[in-house]
This record gives C-alpha cells, sequence and structure tokens, in this order.
C-alpha cells in the first residue's frame, strides 16, 4: 500500500502538480454520506510515528478507520522504528509530515530538538474541539492529570504542545514467584528493601539491576516525587536554583547511592544498547530481585529462558521520605504537530481522532493504552496488573520530565544526572560529585529557559 | 612538436572530473562545516543565529570534550603503537621466514579488516560479556571460579582498553599486507651478504627491513592517525555509545552527540573543525619528526 | 632447504602465528553458528553450539526484513560507485603523476589534503547541500532528484573515496620509468591511446587492489547511506543491519539478526578470497613508496 501511494505521489509530482498534498485519487467510489467535514476532498494527511513495542499493525487500521471518517481523505503513513532517522532528514530539507507520534526521552531526541527550536504548533484548540464521531470534548474525555504536566505543555508556561499518548506505569519488576519461594515481602519502604537486600545477598541474589542508565529517568522522577511531594518535583523540572541541593534531593541521590552496594556487579558491564537484555536476565535467572522498568518488559523477554516458577511482579517505588506514599512514573508517549506543517487542520482532526472510541479500541487490542478513563479494563487480566497500581491510592501516579530549554551547548540532563547513575554504581563518581554535577547542569539550564 | 598539441586537453579531460566531484562533495560541504561552527542551529529551524567564535569559546571549558580529546589522543597513540609493532613483526615474519602455511596465515590475518563494525561489535559484545564471555571464561582457568568478574565494557579504567583490543584486532592485518608488499621489494642480496657476516635475525631486521621500508612506516603513520579517528567512532558507536557514563566516548562520537541529540548542531560543526584540523597538525608533526634521509636500494 | 633443523624459536612463532589465526577464526566461525540458532538460543552462554540448523532465520532475513531488497540496493550503489570512482580516478591519478602542468601541485596538495576530511561531519552538509538543489528543481521542474536517489549515493561514495583512490594509485604510477611512455610516443601512440593501451594494463594490480579496498568501504558504509537514501525501497544493506539492531523497548530478533550479518559478510569474504592473491601484489608494485 505505502509503496504504491509513494509511487502515485511521485508520479503526480513529476507531473508537475507543485501543491502539496495533492492527492491523485480523489474519489474512489465512497458516497457522501460519511463525510463529516466538508472541503477535504483530495487531502493527504502525512503520518509519521514511532513503531514501538505494539506493533505497526495498529497504525493501518487507525489509519482506515480515519479515513473511512473522512471522506476524500487519503493517510500516507509512515511507521518505523527509527522514525526519527526517516523523517529528520526530509524535515531538514522543510518537507514536514503533518502529525508525528514521537516520545520524548527517545536517544535520537527528535521530539526535543523541535520543541527547543519552537518548531510545534500549539494544541490548545485541540482539546476543546469534539472527538470525531462523538459529542464530547477532546479534553473531557483525556484522564485528568496528563494535561497538566510538563509531558503534554513542554515549555512549564500552560499551553499545551503534545498530545498525551499510550500510557503505561513505569515500577520495579520482579519474580513474584521467587519472593513467595523464599517468604519474602515486597518492601513498601526504602529500609524494608534494605532489609531484604541484606537476606538476599546472603543466598547470593542481588537487590537491584537496570537494563541502561536510560531508565533511571522513570525511576529518579518516581523517587523525587516520593521524597519532596508534587510542588518540589515541579520546582526540580524547571531547574529551580539550588533546588538539587536541598535535603529532598540529597535523600534521592543518597538512595541511589545507597543502592550501588546492592546492584548485581556486572550490571555496569552490559548497561548499554547491545546488552541491556543481558541484565533483564538477571531477573529471569533469579539473580537480582529488583528492575525498573515499563510495561514492555514481558513482551520483550517473552523468549527468554527463566527460572522454574517464574511469575512476573510489578510494584511501585518505595517512598523517599516516610510522610509520602509510593510513587510510579507514568510513562506516555507524545504526538504533536509541526510548526510548519501543511496541513494543520486537518492534523488536528486526526489528534482529536486519536481519543475516539473507535480509535482507542484499536490501540488497546495491541495493548496500547490511551489516557481515556476506563480503557485499561479492556486490557486482557495480565496487563491489567500494571494499571491497578495507583488503585485505591495505592501509589501516586508522577507524570512529565524536564521541562525544555534552549539547547544549551555540551550540557544536557540525561548526560548529568541519568548516565552518571553508570558512574556511580560502578564507584567511579562519588554521590556528592554526581549532585554538585546535576545542580551545575540545572543552573545552565536554567538560564536557556 | 606533436606533443604540444592537446596535451593541455588531455590533462584537463582526465583531471577536471576529479578535481569537480571533489570540490563539489568535499571542498565545498567542508567549508560549510567551518561556516557553520560559527553559528547557533539546532538543526531544523530557520533561526540561524551568527555567534562567532563562541562555540570555540564554550569547546575549551567544556570538562566533556576534553574527556573525548584525551580518549582520542589515547587511542590513536596505543592503536598506532601496537598495531604497528605486531603488523611489523607478523610481516617480517611472513615475508623472510620460510614457515608452512605462510598463505594461510597471510589470509586469514586479513579477514577482520573486511569486516563491517556491525559484525566485529557482535563479535567483541559475545568475547566482553562478563559472566559467559569467551575471555572472562578462559581467564576464569586460572583465576579460579570464585574471582569477580572483569567487566571489560563496564569497568571505566578497562573499558577503554577493551576498545583498544578490538581496533587492533581489526587492523593487524591490513598494516601487516601494507608492510609484506614493501618487504618483499627489498632485495634479497641485502640479506644474503647480512647472513654471510654473520648477521642475526633481529640485526638484519633492524639494520635492512626497517631502515629500507621507513618510508612506507611513514606513510602509514598519517593513516593510523586518520582511520584511527574515523574508527574509534565506529566502534565507540557499536560497542558502548560512550559509555558507561561518556568514559568512552572520542571526537565525533561527541560531535554527533552534541550535533544531532542535544540540537547543537553549530557546536558539534566546531568539533569538527577541531578534529579536522587536530588531524591535520597531526600528521605534520609526525611526518616532521619522522623525517629521515630516504634509503635506496 | 636448511629449515629442516627444529629450532626452539620457530615453535614460538608457530604458537603466535597460531594464536592470533585462532583469535580471528573462532569469533568469525562463531558469527555462522549463531546464524543458525533459534532466537530462544541467544539468551544465556554465547559459546553454546546451536541445537539444529535453524534456517528460517535467513528466510525470515530476506521476506520480513527484507535483506533481499538491500542486498540489490546494495549492489547496485557499489557497484556503481566502482565504475565511477575509476573512470574518474584513474586518468586524475595517472596525469597527476606524471604530467607537470601550471597547478599540478597545487592539484596534488588538495587531493593529499582531502585525506583528512572526515565523512562523518561533511555528510549533513552535503545533505543540505541536495536539500537546496532539490529544492530548486522542484520550482523549475516539479520534481526533485537528488535526494533517494541511489545514482547520487554513488556518486558521492566516488567522490569521498577520491583522494585516498588517487593517493594510492599515483604512487604507483610515479614509480614506472619514463621509458614506456617515450617509447609509445615515438611510436606515434596519442595521450590517450598510450594511457588506456599501455599504463593501465600495467597498473592491473594496484587496480584490483582499490577495488577491493573500496569495495570494502562502500559496502559497510552506512552514515551517507542512512541520511541520503530515507525511502524504505532505497536502503542498504548495512542500514537495514542497523535497524534489525534497535531493539531497544521492542522484542528482538537476535537469530534474524546474525543471519543479517553473515548477508553482509559473505560477499566481501568471497570477493577478497578470489582477489587475495593479487592484494600484496598490488601493493608491492607500488603504491606505498611515500
Amino acid at each position: 500500500m505505502k509503496r504504491k501511494l509513494v509511487s502515485v505521489l511521485l508520479c503526480v509530482t513529476m507531473v508537475g502538480t507543485l501543491a502539496v498534498g495533492c492527492g491523485g485519487k480523489k474519489d474512489e467510489g465512497k458516497s457522501d454520506e460519511a463525510s463529516k467535514d466538508s472541503g477535504k476532498d483530495g487531502q493527504v494527511l502525512k503520518v509519521a510515528a514511532f513503531e514501538g513495542g505494539y506493533g505497526a499493525d495498529m497504525w493501518e487500521e487507525v489509519k482506515t478507520a480515519f479515513e473511512e471518517t473522512h471522506e476524500g481523505v487519503t493517510v500516507e503513513l509512515t511507521v518505523d522504528k527509527k522514525i526519527e532517522d526517516v523523517i529528520s532528514p526530509s524535515m531538514k530539507a522543510g518537507d514536514y509530515p503533518d502529525v508525528v507520534h514521537c516520545a520524548t526521552g527517545r536517544e535520537a531526541g527528535l521530539t526535543e530538538t523541535l520543541t527547543k527550536e519552537k518548531g510545534l504548533l500549539e494544541l490548545t484548540d485541540v482539546l476543546d474541539m469534539t472527538v470525531p464521531g462523538e459529542d464530547v470534548k477532546v479534553k473531557d474525555k483525556i484522564l485528568p492529570g496528563f494535561l497538566d504536566t510538563l509531558g503534554t505543555m513542554p515549555y512549564g508556561d500552560g499551553v499545551t504542545y503534545y498530545a498525551p499518548m499510550f500510557y503505561s506505569p513505569c515500577g520495579l519488576f520482579y519474580n513474584a514467584g521467587l519472593l513467595k519461594e523464599k517468604g519474602w515481602e515486597v518492601p513498601t519502604t526504602w529500609d524494608e528493601m534494605w532489609e531484604l537486600g541484606d537476606k538476599a545477598k546472603a543466598e547470593g541474589i542481588s537487590l537491584f539491576t537496570y537494563p541502561t542508565p536510560g531508565y533511571f529517568d522513570a525511576f529518579t522522577y518516581a523517587l523525587l516525587e516520593s521524597s519532596g511531594g508534587a510542588d518540589f518535583y515541579n520546582e526540580a523540572m524547571t531547574y529551580k536554583d539550588g533546588i538539587w541541593e536541598t535535603p529532598e534531593a540529597t535523600a534521592v541521590f543518597d538512595t541511589v547511592g545507597m543502592l550501588a552496594k546492592y546492584t548485581e556487579p556486572t550490571t555496569v558491564a552490559n548497561a548499554n544498547n547491545d546488552n541491556f537484555t543481558k541484565n533483564q536476565q538477571l531477573i529471569l535467572d533469579n539473580k537480582a530481585i529488583f528492575c525498573p522498568n515499563g510495561t514492555w518488559l514481558p513482551g520483550e523477554m517473552k523468549d527468554a529462558p527463566r527460572a522454574d516458577g517464574f511469575e512476573w511482579g510489578f510494584t511501585a517505588v518505595p517512598a523517599v521520605s516516610k510522610d509520602q506514599k509510593p510513587s510510579s512514573f507514568t510513562f506516555f508517549e507524545q504526538m504533536w504537530i509541526p510548526a510548519e506543517a501543511q496541513n494543520q487542520d486537518l492534523a488536528k482532526e486526526w489528534v482529536a481522532f486519536m481519543y475516539s472510541d473507535k480509535a482507542a479500541d484499536i490501540f488497546a487490542k495491541s495493548g496500547a493504552v490511551q489516557p481515556i478513563a476506563g480503557m485499561a479494563d479492556k486490557l486482557d487480566a495480565d496487563s491489567q496488573l500494571y494499571y491497578h497500581i495507583y488503585d485505591n491510592d495505592a501509589a501516586v501516579a508522577v507524570m512529565g520530565g524536564f521541562a525544555a530549554t534552549d539547547p544549551v551547548e555540551g550540557v544536557s540532563m540525561t548526560d548529568s544526572l541519568f548516565n552518571a547513575v553508570n558512574s556511580v554504581m560502578s564507584g567511579d563518581k562519588t554521590v556528592k560529585d554526581w549532585q554538585a554535577d546535576v545542580e551545575a547542569a540545572s543552573d545552565k539550564l536554567r538560564d536557556a529557559m | 612538436m606533436r606533443h604540444k598539441k592537446g596535451r593541455s586537453g588531455f590533462i584537463a579531460a582526465c583531471v577536471l572530473p576529479s578535481v569537480i566531484l571533489f570540490i563539489i562533495f568535499m571542498l565545498i560541504p567542508t567549508i560549510n562545516v567551518f561556516k557553520m561552527s560559527l553559528y547557533k542551529w539546532g538543526g531544523f529551524s530557520n533561526n540561524k543565529q551568527f555567534v562567532g567564535l563562541n562555540n570555540f569559546k564554550i569547546l575549551f571549558q567544556d570538562q566533556k570534550f576534553f574527556r573525548s580529546f584525551q580518549n582520542s589522543i589515547l587511542l590513536i597513540v596505543l592503536v598506532t603503537i601496537i598495531t604497528l609493532f605486531f603488523a611489523l613483526v607478523f610481516a617480517a615474519i611472513l615475508s623472510r621466514e620460510n614457515l608452512k602455511g605462510q598463505n594461510f596465515f597471510r589470509v586469514i590475518f586479513y579477514i577482520p579488516n573486511i569486516l563491517s563494525v556491525v559484525v566485529i561489535s557482535a563479535i567483541f559484545s559475545a568475547i566482553y560479556d562478563p559472566n559467559s564471555g569467551l575471555l572472562n571464561s578462559i581467564l576464569g582457568i586460572f583465576r579460579g571460579k570464585d574471582a569477580s568478574p572483569i567487566l571489560w565494557l563496564g569497568d571505566q579504567s578497562i573499558v577503554i582498553y577493551s576498545l583498544v583490543i578490538a581496533m587492533v584486532w581489526q587492523a593487524i592485518g591490513y598494516y601487516m599486507v601494507m608492510y609484506m608488499a614493501s618487504m618483499t621489494s627489498v632485495p634479497e642480496s641485502l640479506y644474503e651478504s647480512a647472513n654471510l657476516e654473520g648477521a642475526g635475525k633481529l640485526t638484519q631486521f633492524f639494520s635492512i627491513t626497517l631502515p629500507l621500508i621507513w618510508t612506507n612506516i611513514r606513510t602509514t603513520l598519517t593513516f593510523f592517525i586518520i582511520s584511527s579517528i574515523n574508527l574509534s567512532f565506529l566502534f565507540v558507536k557499536a560497542l558502548t555509545n560512550g559509555g558507561p557514563d561518556g568514559s568512552t566516548e572520542v571526537f565525533l562520537s561527541y560531535m554527533y552527540g552534541q550535533a544531532y541529540t542535544n540540537s547543537s548542531y553549530g557546536y558539534g560543526m566546531a568539533i569538527g573543525v577541531v578534529v579536522f584540523l587536530f588531524s591535520f597538525g597531526l600528521s605534520a608533526v609526525v611526518n616532521v619528526a619522522t623525517k629521515r634521509e630516504p634509503l635506496e636500494f | 632447504m636448511k629449515n629442516k633443523k627444529f629450532k626452539p624459536s620457530r615453535i614460538i612463532v608457530y604458537i603466535f602465528l597460531i594464536l592470533l589465526a585462532v583469535s580471528i577464526i573462532v569469533p568469525v566461525g562463531w558469527v555462522f553458528l549463531a546464524s543458525i540458532k533459534e532466537n530462544s538460543e541467544f539468551y544465556g552462554n554465547p559459546w553454546t553450539l546451536p541445537k539444529g540448523f535453524y534456517f528460517q532465520n535467513f528466510i525470515d532475513a530476506f521476506s520480513k526484513a527484507k535483506m533481499g531488497d538491500y542486498f540489490l540496493n546494495s549492489i547496485m550503489v557499489t557497484v556503481l560507485a566502482l565504475l565511477i570512482l575509476l573512470v574518474v580516478a584513474l586518468p586524475a591519478a595517472y596525469v597527476l603523476a606524471r604530467y607537470k602542468f601550471k597547478g599540478s601541485k597545487f592539484l596534488n596538495v588538495m587531493f593529499m589534503g582531502g585525506l583528512f576530511i572526515n565523512v562523518n561531519y561533511i555528510v549533513v552538509p552535503i545533505f543540505l547541500m541536495l536539500v537546496d538543489g532539490d529544492k530548486m528543481l522542484k520550482e523549475w521542474f516539479g520534481a526533485g532528484f537528488f535526494i533517494n536517489n541511489r545514482f547520487m549515493v554513488a556518486l558521492i561514495y566516488a567522490a569521498t573515496a577520491l583522494p585516498f583512490t588517487i593517493y594510492l594509485l599515483s604512487g604507483f604510477f610515479v614509480s614506472i620509468p619514463k621509458d614506456y611512455e617515450e617509447a609509445a610516443f615515438v611510436d606515434g601512440s596519442g595521450y590517450f591511446h598510450t594511457m588506456v593501451k599501455i599504463m593501465m594494463p600495467m597498473a592491473r594490480p594496484s587496480i584490483i587492489t582499490i577495488i577491493l579496498f573500496n569495495f570494502l568501504s562502500f559496502w559497510n558504509e552506512y552514515i551517507i547511506s542512512m541520511t541520503l537514501l530515507t525511502e524504505k525501497e532505497l536502503k542498504t544493506l548495512p542500514v537495514g543491519l542497523m535497524q534489525l539492531m534497535q531493539a531497544q523497548k521492542s522484542a528482538a530478533d537476535y537469530g534474524r539478526l546474525y543471519a543479517g550479518l553473515i548477508i553482509v559478510m559473505l560477499p566481501t569474504l568471497i570477493l577478497y578470497i578470489l582477489v587475495q592473491k593479487k592484494l600484496t601484489q598490488g601493493m608491492s608494485l607500488g603504491g606505498l613508496k611515500g
């Protein structure tokens, strides 16, 4: 299909049609009855989406559903595991997709770059749009909490630029079978954690491992929230002066420093993009107990051999402060419209469509959960386990990462705060130095806000 | 004179295509690199801001850049010395000694050089694996079962040397074949007369082979500098991605990280400029330092 | 000969040679073995032998991961680039090495300086330049030409290989005595005829050497190809391989990956075995006299 579309488009451009979005196939024998919006005949909407663990098929289905409800519109879909590599060359050439689904925090940092370059379209009016085919406003359909975070308002100025997509809680994964067999409880505080660590060490099992330092983003966010609460968290994310030197922040750094003593010794050696599955394998082999990760982990490791009686367990990150509840960072992906997109109105319509029951159901079939009330209940029992983490206020949901800044040469929080974890774990950097570095980076980034 | 006629036309026809291709695809882009190093630009918007030499000013205060600089130099120096040594020794043995399976060794030793870096990194990931890797399994025999595993890619004081091993492994064959090529053109009579004088193999190597292929070695030193900078990037990208915590970051990997991931394209290009000038300067220095009266045979 | 005597120093030499040979054969052989393992065999000890011959990896790599298409693209780009390079670089190297003319010294220095230009940082400026060209073409003719064009990639490969190739070849041409050409000129042979019929055949071993060197670098190149060929249908093998390696956050398929590694490796191995005899010869006849 895609190949055909491309060649059709190529032919059309060859002939000399200049206008972008010159769909060559205006009518495919559809009547006007389904058409909700007029004047969209022959439009082409270019959608680029990251192919994550949920697969690419759901995007094809959603595309079909959108084309069915929007007469005359052709969606040109580009889905790829390295979507940044595919679209950014033509974006540099000034040829932008109309809508992009690509999360923040990915290695290539495309979303961050566009944000830093102020290259995004404001989505505030999308929130006030009615969901296509339904009579609810978009903002009323999205779960509360998702819209007022730095994960949707990257500049922290109250203006929405990202549409929240596919949420999943991040927390600590473990082998529930192992804990049951040994008669160990799942710790809810860090003191219990260290106790368990000592007990496990006696049996030759390490308490902790992590895939790559990149996974410390969700983990650290959860620690920060559970150390100082919501306001503290937001101040940290917006680089408030001295925030990383407060007792609350110090408690977080110290917790990670303590954790280093309980981390499986070979973890750092495999904490890179080639070998991270070896660290995840430690959980399956009962060589380590906890591993911070997201809901895609069981799928990622589905072919891997495992210890007898293995059973996935999942828990929130224990609270750092005694006054706070355990917390879990809610990872979600972002969809955005480049400011240079050609078909902005149609693009907004597409974004709104993402929150229709129709689209959400398609996504849910592949395990991708839209932030809409009740969506998580449609999952199968295994997957539901993760989404029940917040039930009965057992854990606090943390959302949104660092605020976007102008590019600062040589400085990034990913390096200073997360990648440095490898050095802390291996003992090459003291917790004090790490903390000082983070504060220094924070100072530089604040100036660029 | 018939020779005069058409001479310039012939020369132009032969040289121009190369010169044009070179100017369009190498010279102009390089000039652009120099130009962009004076701008602050994220890579996408039309918002390019001229900042003069500011990128360079930041560069010289950037600790992480200095670390990548150090790593690059360390890799260049170590890889060159070790590879040079082994390549020369093996070349001398294979071209001067009458050994069984000479051809076999020559063919095999070159193989690492034809492999894609992706293949090499897959190989070394498996070799360096802390628990079940080849290296630790072999060392385990000597160190006993209970010794804690050596983290070839995890220990920040070791990981750079792990890269050196991989790079030397890849490069030996290439330079060995080069040296063999020039060693075979050293006249046999020189060795014969040395034999008559009773000079040992080592003396022959140092007094005949080495001086006579000296120009060749000098040339390869430039190759070493250029290819170490380039290959260290490819190896780092594939094996460690600069980690753990930036401890294996080299010139070009840091440039990539800044230009693309950290949205500082102009800054990245400033690093590119430094790399260009550095490799050029280093080659010039090495060239001058190794200058000897050329020996003819 | 006289080396029938067994000297201990010989044994040590053999041990070293064999050690290095083993350190090469074992890992490369391991990649071959890994390519026929099933996915579940990749967790745990990487040095276990495969349980069976799982050829499905190759079928998957060719059909699902489209390595077959990428393979054809790679062949097309590599062969085209080699042709362009030979046609352009051979005459240039010959003339630069053997003719003195106004500016010849400058050109020699320019190409020498080109050795220091690293493809990794000029790739984006090249890309931006092509993009601008495309924009202009679109305005005038309504169609772009430069981006997503395998011919352009081949041309750029050839251009970036020019300094090294000219350097190697002119090293060879310099070493040929003047007599050959003079004899040819006396016989009434023209410039062009002399170059093609007399000098080129002499350069055959060197030409084979540069073909091998450049084949290796074009075949394994991925940074230019990744930037300039963004359409799925046009990708080359190493880029396809990189995609297979993108395991993060999506289930990794190791068997397919190693099958891909073999698919990339095999043509270079075959070419190398075919020309390896000429390799030393090509470098010894000329080349690196400096």
